[in-house]
């Protein structure tokens, strides 16, 4: 089943994401871990909505369900322009701290705790959704060391 | 909830969460700090790229001046996001 909620548009929102998201995985049981990355890649995508896209006032809508043996999140936000964020640069890691920049890092990090990200454009709204794998046990599935 | 208390002028304790709508209170804190810098995290739970954004500045900033940043007391879920960042590269993490 799908659990779905709309959030102001506003970075305050974000303690209000974090308690409906917290409640799903409690109820399904997912340890810290996976919360943990659940919540991440949520106020990442969050933020950069509030922060990148006008939206008309309209509120961001977030939605996760269990299903097929891994987690979805999807972040809708309503009357924007195209704006695809999974098509941001990569992060090189290896650079040393005088090379390195901040912007991207926040993607980067999404792309690596995730097993899909896919984005869609239609009648004015965006949808990002993230995936990740449950573990045959379903509890935890941290971020991927091997993918960084 | 989040807190940010500075112990004294080389130590700040981070509790909570350090997500974005903590930052300005954050980059108000860590601007303030001017020589060698510990940041414990014993009772930090959770930090997103924004956070990671403030502590990156801070220690481009002081390391620029000649001083060093610590980090100390990191939980394995942050320890793992430093790393996907690369930042186990850069932070002197204990």
């Amino acid at each position: 089943m799908t659990e779905t909620r709309a959030f102001g548009r506003r970075i305050g929102a974000l303690e209000e994401v974090f308690q409906f998201l917290g409640a799903f995985g409690d109820r399904e049981g997912f340890d810290e871990r996976l919360q943990f990355a659940i919540q991440f890649v949520a106020e990442e995508l969050f933020t950069n909505m509030v922060k990148y896209n006008t939206g008309q006032g309209r509120e961001i809508e977030i939605r996760i369900a269990r299903a097929d043996g891994e987690v979805r999140l999807e972040l809708v936000d309503f009357d924007v322009d195209p704006w695809d964020p999974t098509t941001a640069p990569e992060v090189d890691i290896r650079r040393p701290a005088e090379d390195r920049r901040p912007g991207g890092l926040g993607m980067h990090l999404v792309k690596s705790m995730v097993d899909r990200v896919t984005y869609e454009y239609r009648d004015r709204a965006m949808c990002v959704t993230v995936a990740k794998r449950l573990p045959s046990d379903g509890s935890s599935a941290g971020p991927q060391q091997d993918r960084a | 909830m989040f807190e940010i208390e500075r112990l004294d002028d080389h130590t700040i304790a981070l509790r909570g969460r350090f997500d974005a709508s903590q930052e300005p209170t954050a980059l108000e804190v860590f601007g303030q700090m001017e020589r060698g810098l510990t940041v414990d995290f014993a009772e930090l739970r959770y930090v997103s790229s924004a956070g990671l954004g403030v502590l990156f500045a801070t220690q481009k900033r002081l390391s620029e001046n000649g001083h060093t940043m610590r980090i100390v007391n990191v939980s394995p879920h942050i320890r793992e996001v430093f790393a996907l960042a690369g930042f186990d590269r850069i932070f002197q993490m204990e």
